[in-house]
């Protein structure tokens, strides 16, 4: 699907999101070593590599919770210079996280709503004495919520006053995205969206992440572990491992990569590639087909 | 009008007879015994005095009066309500029950204790006995479970056309039993000779008063048929929740409505299976609660003979708790911070008006303000108080911004004792352990503040009350609430979120001691003294407390908090005192017995023990305080919402419900 898009050919492009050269240290462990990676407007770029590649450390450093010990993140052309997590949003990047943390005592839409926190202008004296564009700003929030949530299709707008405790973890995961998207972000994060979900959940997510791009044209960086999704979805793929990026390029390219092959599994492996192959097949049917046409 | 054929009043189905009994009799043994036994009538018959017989004319006996028509008129409305609002299937035994514990015993034990908190205390722990052993019965004898509501229908105009009738039958009836029982009371006390020599005044009265009652029953149950009726779930939208505006009401919808609202939240709704807990029935609690506060001071001499001015001199005491209650339930119960030293801006808002409102200011700084105009100072002052506190909300919130939990604990903890003792040593301004003294009360127009009655007083807290209590409600709602309790759940997210964490938490500090500092200057203001040594680290203790028995981040909870800790520890124990002293009481021989034994025991003297095991006895059996906010209650008592469809099997770890389900018996 991604000669659908007409995209100028990569050099003339700004990238939305540059890595120089990042790198994290925590005392004598270096988790990111420098790391390069540009990301261009409406790509889809997935970061895999076995675990404790640094993968959620990069994440971490791009959305503020970690300082860099040394490097540059630039977004939009302007560096996220000690932007702390609140900042980061503002600026544009919206995330989700491996495990999902929602905010369990509150229900699905109050999540979303504080999902638009930064969107909403009223302050604490406004909250207190209410003038009408406070309330009108607030019922423009939900309705704004709820059509955030119904991007999932209905069953979350019927269920918007659940507290999401009570949902499924696929409807958990898609609440989380709902608030991620709620701040109105240019780049989404996703760190392992499917986590935890089986087949058909996982081909769902694939569609939606897909349509998150194609239909509210948001660019999308991704963790993912399993290989079958981000080679069906990813426009481009960088892999890390101990800390550094080993490999990038497109979905094929990877695929055949020896460092990456290695990296997954084991020297040993190179001269299987049979196996190695079959695990990579992209899926033979279903909506998330990735026919290159 | 001229269309009430009598016929008209008879109730047509033999479900409406049913619905009329259930409530009709519910509420007229309450009522009456309100009524008869204790003071209903003598309010009215005082009231009628004051009218007609210029001798006694009294504008209190007539606000009393007006009161108690009031009450009449809102209690018929009710009625009429909850019988156009039941889907009748809570068993009519089982409402008596109910109604009989939680209306009739209280006004009963507060009858024979003659004290308000006392009895309302007794209450209590008769309450608590009464649930838990319902619960044992019901463990015994499980009842059916409730299926979720049948097809909730869009009202027609036919189901409004039976709802109004409904509730017209209802009140209707309920007034014509009250008007006809209490007519043969009368007339039995009249034939009897117990009323002497009644008076022409009375007799028309009673007439009067038993022709018009079942008219404005009448009445008033439309009134209550149109409050069911706007709470029904209409064509479009939502019920009660205007926000969801314009969308058409699926049947998918009312559903989904019904399988997971169908037990508590089901409040909007009508039918409805708990009628006395709907959004519609505290219209007319709040109402009924209204006119108690505000006519309380005239009715009071009726309800508990003399000394009326004590008590609502202590009255006003527990509002001031009040309101820090509510602005600790800001800090803590919101924005998740643990304060334990909010006595702090108490004391800053005390000292902020008794050093600008008394001769201290002069002292101080020379200028010496007319004393007529000085107690109108108050007014700006009480702001510019809570301004201060907040300023030092910010000051002493900012250094525990990094901290978590327990550290923070232990911070404020600090600061809750610093203040005070910073307070007292900076005698040149604050004349240190000798207090200020001779701190004018407010003015307001023909008002005589704290120089013969606590009225006054009591009217100002209530006034704060409700003001503090509307801005602590819309802070809730609003985008700022929402990122206090964010932050509270997951700060990380919060954060990822887009919420400023540094300045969402000052604001908690800085709101929650607003609140405090406006507490603080009328406390300053009512004592007319201020002495910093009063106040220390057990005080912050003690608004804790309040929050947390009565509900963290439950507004209507740390209300009843406040009042509850308040009452406990200097009404009840004091007045259990008092009655075990007076050879009258029921309780004065145990009292003497237990004083064989102990010689030096007197309730007041273990009132920490017993604060104490109440609030080890709530926290274990139900840690979510008297009147927890539905998230806690969800919270703590996670495994009540199996009646909701659970569509994962799997908790994932991390999420509370996955511990929740290994249950320790």
């Amino acid at each position: 699907m991604t000669a659908e898009h007409e995209q100028a050919p990569q050099s003339t492009r700004q990238p939305l999101l540059e890595l120089k050269k990042v790198t994290k240290h925590f005392g004598g462990l270096a988790a990111v070593q420098d790391v390069d990676l540009a990301i261009y407007p409406q790509e889809i770029v997935s970061i895999i590599g076995p675990n404790g590649a640094g993968k959620t450390t990069v994440f971490n450093l791009i959305t503020g919770i970690y300082l860099a010990t040394s490097g540059e993140i630039i977004f939009e052309g302007q560096p996220l210079k000690k932007a702390s997590p609140h900042q980061v949003v503002q600026r544009g990047l919206a995330r989700t996280f491996q495990n999902i943390r929602l905010f369990n005592n509150m229900t699905v839409l109050e999540n979303v709503l504080v999902g638009e926190h930064l969107r909403l202008k009223a302050s604490i004296l406004d909250a207190v004495f209410r003038p009408p564009w406070v309330k009108q700003e607030e019922e423009e929030a939900r309705r704004r919520a709820i059509e955030l949530l119904s991007f999932f299709g209905q069953h979350l707008v019927d269920r918007q006053d659940e507290y999401v405790i009570n949902l499924s973890y696929a409807d958990r995961r898609r609440v989380e995205i709902a608030r991620a998207l709620a701040s109105e972000p240019k780049l989404l994060l996703l760190d392992e969206p499917t986590a935890g979900m089986n087949e058909a959940e996982t081909m769902e997510a694939v569609h939606y992440i897909r349509r998150l791009r194609d239909e509210l044209h948001l660019t999308i960086l991704l963790i993912e572990h399993k290989l079958m999704v981000t080679m069906g979805i990813s426009d481009r793929i960088a892999v890390l491992d101990y800390g550094r990026k080993i490999a990038e390029g497109l979905p094929d390219e990877i695929r055949r990569d020896e460092r990456v092959i290695t990296a997954y599994l084991g020297k040993a492996a190179t001269a299987d590639r049979q196996t190695w192959q079959v695990a990579l097949r992209p899926q033979p049917e279903g909506e998330a087909n990735n026919h290159h046409e | 009008m001229a269309m009430l054929v009598p016929s008209q009043i008879l109730p047509q189905t033999g479900e409406t007879r049913r619905l009329l009994l259930k409530w009709v009799i519910a509420f007229l043994v309450p009522v009456l015994v309100f009524t008869l036994v204790w003071s209903g009538e003598a309010i009215l018959n005082a009231a009628l005095l004051a009218i007609f017989f210029p001798g006694s004319f009294s504008i209190a006996a007539i606000a009393a009066g007006l009161f108690m028509l009031l009450f009449y008129g809102i209690i018929t409305g009710l009625t009429g309500y909850l019988v156009a609002a039941d889907s009748g299937r809570q068993s009519l035994l089982d409402l008596w029950i109910s109604m009989f514990f939680f209306t009739v015993v209280p006004i009963l034990l507060i009858y024979i204790t003659a004290n308000l908190f006392v009895g309302l205390a007794a209450s209590v722990v008769v309450w608590a006995f009464y649930y838990y052993g319902r619960r044992l019965v019901r463990r015994f004898r499980p009842p059916a479970p409730l299926p979720p509501l049948p097809s909730l229908k869009v009202l027609d105009a036919e189901m409004r056309a039976t709802l109004l009738t409904r509730a017209r039958l209802g009140s209707f009836w309920f007034a014509l039993s009250f008007s006809l029982i209490w007519l043969l009371v009368d007339l039995l006390f009249y034939f009897t000779g117990q009323y002497g020599q009644a008076s022409l005044v009375f007799l028309v009265w009673i007439l009067l008063r038993s022709v018009l009652l079942p008219v404005a029953g009448w009445l008033l149950g439309s009134l209550g048929g149109l409050v069911a009726i706007r709470h029904a779930v209409p064509a479009n939208g939502n019920g009660s929740n205007g926000d969801r505006a314009g969308a058409p009401v699926s049947t998918r919808r009312l559903r989904l409505l019904s399988a997971t609202r169908a037990r508590e939240e089901a409040r909007d709704l009508v039918p409805n299976d708990l009628p006395l807990r709907s959004t519609g029935a505290r219209n007319f609690y709040l109402l009924l609660l209204l006119a108690l506060l505000v006519f309380y001071p005239m009715i009071d001499p009726f309800l508990f003979g003399p000394g009326t001015d004590s008590r609502l001199d202590n009255y006003g005491n527990a509002g001031y708790y009040v309101i820090l209650a509510l602005g600790l339930n800001i800090v803590v119960g919101f924005a998740g911070l643990l304060d334990l030293g909010y006595v702090a801006f108490f004391v800053i808002g005390a000292y902020t008006w008794a050093m600008v409102g008394s001769p201290q200011l002069t002292v101080l700084t020379g200028i010496h303000i007319n004393p007529d105009i000085w107690p109108w100072l108050f007014w700006p002052m009480l702001i510019v108080a809570a301004l201060i506190a907040a300023l030092w909300g910010v000051l002493l919130g900012a250094p525990t911004l990094r901290l978590r939990g327990d550290y923070l604990a232990i911070v404020t903890l600090g600061f809750g004792e610093i203040i005070p003792i910073v307070v007292q040593n900076l005698d040149k301004y604050t004349n240190g352990t000798n207090g200020l003294t001779g701190i004018y009360s407010p003015a307001f127009f023909g008002v005589h503040w704290n120089v013969s009655t606590s009225e006054p007083y009591y009217y100002l807290i209530l006034v704060l009350i409700a003001i503090v209590l509307l801005a602590n409600l819309r802070l809730r709602d609003s985008r700022i609430g929402r990122a206090w309790i964010a932050m509270r759940e997951d700060e990380i997210a919060a954060a990822a979120s887009g919420i400023n964490l540094t300045r969402t938490k000052l604001l908690a500090f800085a709101a929650g001691a607003f609140f405090s500092g406006i507490a603080g200057a009328y406390y300053a203001a009512k004592l007319s003294t201020v002495t910093s040594g009063n106040f220390s680290f057990s005080d912050s203790v003690i608004y804790l407390a309040m929050v947390v028995l009565g509900g963290l981040g439950s507004i209507p909870g740390v209300v009843v908090g406040a009042l509850a800790v308040y009452a406990v520890n200097v009404l009840v124990l004091p007045q259990l005192d008092a009655l075990g002293n007076d050879p009258s009481s029921i309780i004065y021989p145990i009292y003497t017995h237990i004083l064989q034994v102990i010689p030096n025991f007197s309730f007041s003297n273990i009132r920490n023990l017993i604060f104490g095991i109440i609030l080890v006895v709530l926290m274990i059996f139900r840690p979510e305080g008297l009147i927890p906010s539905t998230r806690r209650r969800h919270e703590l008592h996670h495994t009540e919402a199996e009646g909701v469809e659970i569509t994962s099997l799997d908790t994932p770890p991390g999420a509370p419900g996955f511990e929740s389900e290994m249950r320790v018996e």
